[in-house]
């Protein structure tokens, strides 16, 4: 019960208000920009030779507001849109009206979660192991040439990057494709065939966030591991005669993954933001696109349904970061 | 009995439930299915019959909406330019008005409150049913009944009532006199379509209708789409002759068109070399790099300048003429003349692009209807510099010095008149820094010890030049060559790049922007209401609010009185249309509210592995994007190489 009354529901407290201040400012800050939704729409009409007349303008510009729910004040608007929220509704898109924003993100989420979520789960993986093994064996060749291919690597901007592995993989190797999510005429199936191609698609994209973002796990995970080496306790278990692989595995490793799993729970929560740059080079499919158009237009409710899947994200993951700590750090008490 | 979870047991509880939040995705994504598609697996469009085009406005945001008449929905991704069908499409590359579904022009009363529009007979919707004039009413009707239309409010406005005479004429009765009411069908990449009444009607709210599967007049129907928006297929109908297309040009040659999303440049550039892409639209820089590497490709120009120059848009400079200085036509011709056109060509487009002296493009039949006719006077005229003098700023030299530069620059291209004209234009304005100079003196401004200008506050004369953040599309380039001149000529000129150009021009918060110095022509036909109506002053508002005409915010009671005139003229009175549109651009040219450069100029590839005969210059049938209505024109003159 202590940890309920002194821990549980406090922390919760600040879960919770954290959610609702982060909606509320993000409700706010693209009404303070000059994007204006009605406005974006109507140009992109006159830009693409709809019929406009100028003297019927404002006409139709209190038809649009009235069409994308934007009449009265923001302070009205605010709490229809708590209204709508409590229901798990974001409303429609404005600027691709009349698609319903839940929809929007139902079929570009899939692909945001699959790539990011398992491009995550192995470079963090395959990044703390080889940088473990490489900052407690030191003097290795291998681990000396790990790190110099993360020196590389590292430096290098990811777009930079990205472009090389389609230059290199899908134009002068030609194994996988330039662009897309999957192939041109595939149409989404529970098949086999269809899975394999959207793993084929996939599999530059991952590459590149793998790649990169192995590479910096690795670099952190061998510095922790040669700090968590050099400690006292270490060198006392090493005198002490306790085996190699369990002086690695639970006296070092164990204690430089700390920091490590707290990076993990924030990059996960950061999943929902999507990831742009990869999306623009390889044709991707995703939720950075959708955000990156719909702040570009002043689309609103999209705007807000994306960044509210990225606030509950982000303060979730630490939540149960927190929560789960104890697990990670027996030192750690809730008691 | 009891059970406690060890830590042990927890944490592989919570490595599995992160395996299956990783691994559920996928299954979500492989489980999804679409609306009406037939399962399809990779591979499924024979390459040597199928045409890949890259949709132009992006991935498409509402894949499964199909209905244009509501919002954006990415009509270039072949609604507009295979599908669909107008009544009238402007072809900017033979100046030409081309009938749709229309029979013929459309014949307006004497006072032009009424018109009746001739339809062309065999023509049949995708689905086999046949269209009429019933079509046309319905789909009048409909826009007027439901607010959430786009063309709602125009129809209100405009129409008292529309008629089927007979099957194939209809006639509108207008609210008020309306000299270009049938302009709102001609297509100019965007119009007013038609739509089926056997599908619209059976639609309790139409404005909610998806419209999918798209059904039209053009010669090919919706065969698949991607749900994410990257590709929309298309295939040929098998009555493709009961389209107006089918029925002018012939059968369409590609069985499947494509349109597919490209995320940026570089990857179009990689389809295409890799023989994925027919048609790639680029840079100046990303063509170069296309034709250097691939043996397969061609640009739209055999030789310099290659790119496309007959997009019927003119580039340029646009003052705010509702901030000083720039409301001051001294201050805006001593700005033209402190730019050398040869250096500000080279550096905006690498010489490649068209001048043009007026507010229009050199091409299709404005050079023959407008430029032309309008070079004496344009020789004659002559602006104030002060003290009694005139200076004339005209220069027919100016495309000869151009050329002169590229090929100094070893560009190698045609030597005659014909070729200068059409690559370089007719003229443009003399750089003429000294008068320049006697403009701004003229006008209390003076130079301090190291030559830069002040204004006649005492103050460093700053100009801010706003553009958008695209820094290769025309607004940027005019942008970075014209601040390039004026800090040569010693004012404090700078970019200001952001991503809300539009917005900021819109409101009136700029000193000079990138924006078209006037409203595209037609770019077809004689008749210059489209640009000249945009400085009508009753479209202008004070800065701060949207202005509802252009951004420049420039009127006169001359030009007022020219576009009441034009109001007045029967659109099919090529005579008289002309005669007062060169009064119009005689009037926009001594008022100078914009600086009018060169002609919008496209970079396209053509890949010749797969399909050949494009609408290059030197074989210019149609006009040359993908993205425009009428590259449907084009589909029945493309040759397929089967692939060899």
């Amino acid at each position: 019960m202590t940890f309920v009354k002194r821990y549980l529901i406090p922390r919760l407290i600040q879960y919770f208000l954290v959610i609702w201040l982060g909606i509320t400012v993000v409700f706010f800050i693209p009404r303070l920009t000059p994007n204006d939704p009605v406005m974006k729409m109507i140009d992109q009409m006159r830009a693409r030779g709809s019929t406009l007349e100028p003297g019927a303008m404002d006409d139709i510009i209190e038809d649009l507001t009235q069409m994308y729910g934007l009449e009265g004040s923001w302070g009205e608007q605010y709490v229809d849109f708590w209204a709508r929220l409590v229901q798990g509704d974001f409303g429609v898109s404005f600027f691709q009206f009349p698609a319903r924003v839940n929809d929007l993100i139902a079929v570009a989420l899939p692909w945001t979660l699959g790539l990011l979520l398992t491009a995550t789960a192995i470079s963090w993986t395959i990044g703390n192991i080889t940088g473990g093994l490489a900052g407690y064996y030191t003097r290795k060749r291998w681990s000396k040439a790990l790190d110099a291919v993360a020196m590389v690597i590292r430096p290098l901007p990811y777009y930079v990057f990205a472009f090389i592995l389609l230059l290199l993989f899908a134009y002068v190797v030609r194994w996988f494709p330039i662009t897309g999510g999957a192939s041109l005429g595939a149409i989404p199936t529970f098949s086999w065939d269809y899975i394999k191609d959207v793993l084929w698609h996939s599999f530059l994209p991952g590459l590149s966030l793998v790649v990169l973002g192995g590479a910096v796990n690795f670099q952190i995970m061998k510095l922790l591991v040669q700090n968590v080496n050099a400690e006292s306790y270490v060198q006392y278990a090493k005198l002490g005669g306790v085996t190699e692989d369990r002086i690695v595995g639970k006296y070092i490793i164990r204690n430089a993954m700390l920091p490590q799993i707290t990076g993990l729970a924030l990059s996960l929560g950061q999943i929902f933001s999507g990831a742009l740059i990869t999306e623009i080079v390889f044709g991707y499919p995703g939720l950075g696109m959708l955000l990156f158009r719909a702040i570009a237009n002043g689309d609103y409710n999209l705007i807000m349904g994306i960044t509210i899947l990225s606030i509950v994200g982000i303060t979730t993951a630490i939540l149960i970061l927190d929560l789960t700590y104890p697990l990670f750090d027996p030192r750690v008490r809730y008691t | 009995m009891s059970h406690e979870i060890s830590r042990r047991d927890l944490m592989k509880l919570l490595a599995a439930g992160t395996g299956g939040f990783v691994l559920g995705p996928w299954t979500f994504m492989s489980a999804s299915s679409v609306e009406a598609q037939d399962a399809a697996l990779p591979g499924t469009f024979p390459r040597e019959q199928t045409f890949i085009a890259r949709i132009l406005t992006g991935r498409v945001g509402t894949p499964d909406n199909f209905n244009q008449w509501v919002g954006w929905k990415w009509q270039d991704r072949g609604m507009q330019n295979l599908a669909d069908e107008p009544l009238w499409s402007v072809d900017f590359a033979t100046g030409d008005i081309i009938n749709g579904v229309a029979a013929g022009d459309p014949t307006y009363s004497e006072d032009f409150t009424s018109l009746t529009i001739p339809l062309r007979e065999g023509v049949a919707w995708s689905d086999g049913e046949p269209f009429s004039a019933a079509d046309v009413v319905y789909t009048v009707e409909t826009l007027m009944a439901f607010e959430g239309f786009n063309a709602h409010t125009f129809f209100v406005d405009n129409v008292e009532s529309v008629s089927a005479l007979d099957d194939y004429t209809v006639e509108f009765q207008l609210k008020q006199a309306n000299s270009r009411f049938h302009t709102t069908f001609l297509d100019r990449w965007g119009c007013t379509r038609i739509f089926p009444k056997h599908i619209f009607e059976q639609q309790e709210d139409p404005t909610l209708f998806t419209f999918n599967p798209y059904v039209g007049c053009g010669p090919y129907k919706l065969h698949s789409f991607d749900p994410q928006g990257s590709w929309t297929a298309w295939e040929k109908r098998e009555d493709w002759d009961k389209s107006p297309t089918g029925i002018m040009y012939g059968e369409p040659q590609p069985q499947f068109i494509i349109y597919q999303y490209f995320a940026d440049e570089g990857a179009q550039i990689l389809a295409q070399l890799t023989h994925q892409l027919d048609v790639a639209e680029l840079s100046a820089d990303g063509l170069k790099a296309l034709l250097a590497q691939a043996s397969t490709s061609r640009a739209y120009q055999p030789t310099f300048p290659f790119v496309v120059n007959n997009d019927p848009a003119i580039t340029g400079i646009t003052f705010n003429t509702a901030r000083a200085p720039f409301d001051n036509v001294d201050i805006r011709w001593a700005l033209l003349l402190a730019i050398d056109i040869v250096e500000y060509t080279s550096i905006a487009v690498d010489s490649s692009g068209t001048l043009s002296p007026v507010h229009i493009p050199h091409l299709g039949p404005y050079p023959r209807d407008y430029i032309a006719p309008m070079q004496d006077w344009l020789s004659e005229f002559t602006i104030d510099v002060g003290d009694g003098e005139t200076f004339a700023p005209y220069d027919s030299e100016a495309p000869q010095r151009v050329a002169d530069l590229a090929r100094s620059r070893g560009y190698i291209f045609p030597d005659d008149d014909e070729f200068r004209a059409k690559s370089f234009g007719l003229g443009w304005y003399k750089f003429a820094p000294d008068m320049a100079e006697k403009l701004l003196v003229k006008n209390g401004y003076s130079r301090d010890g190291d030559g830069n200008w002040l204004t006649p506050d005492g103050e460093r004369w700053k100009v801010v030049f706003l553009t958008p953040n695209v820094l290769s599309n025309h607004g940027a380039r005019n942008a970075a060559a014209a601040v390039q001149q004026w800090k040569k000529f010693g004012i404090d000129a700078e970019m200001f790049v952001t991503e809300s150009q539009a917005d900021l021009a819109a409101v009136g918060d700029f000193d000079v922007s990138g924006d078209w110095p006037a409203y595209e022509p037609w770019g077809a036909g004689p008749d210059m209401y489209r640009t000249l109506d945009r400085w009508n002053s009753s479209y202008v508002k004070p800065v701060g609010d949207r202005t509802q005409g252009h951004v420049g915010r420039w009127s006169s009671p001359e030009m007022d009185d020219i576009i009441a005139r034009l109001r007045e003229t029967d659109p099919f009175d090529t005579e008289a249309v002309i005669a007062i549109g060169t009064e119009g651009l005689k009037e926009a040219v001594k008022n100078m509210p914009g600086i009018p450069t060169y002609g919008y100029i496209g970079f396209v590839g053509w890949d010749e592995t797969y399909w050949t005969n494009w609408p290059g210059s030197e074989n210019a049938y149609n006009q040359p994007y993908t993205h425009w209505p009428n590259f449907k024109y084009t589909t029945p003159f493309l040759q397929s190489t089967g692939g060899s």
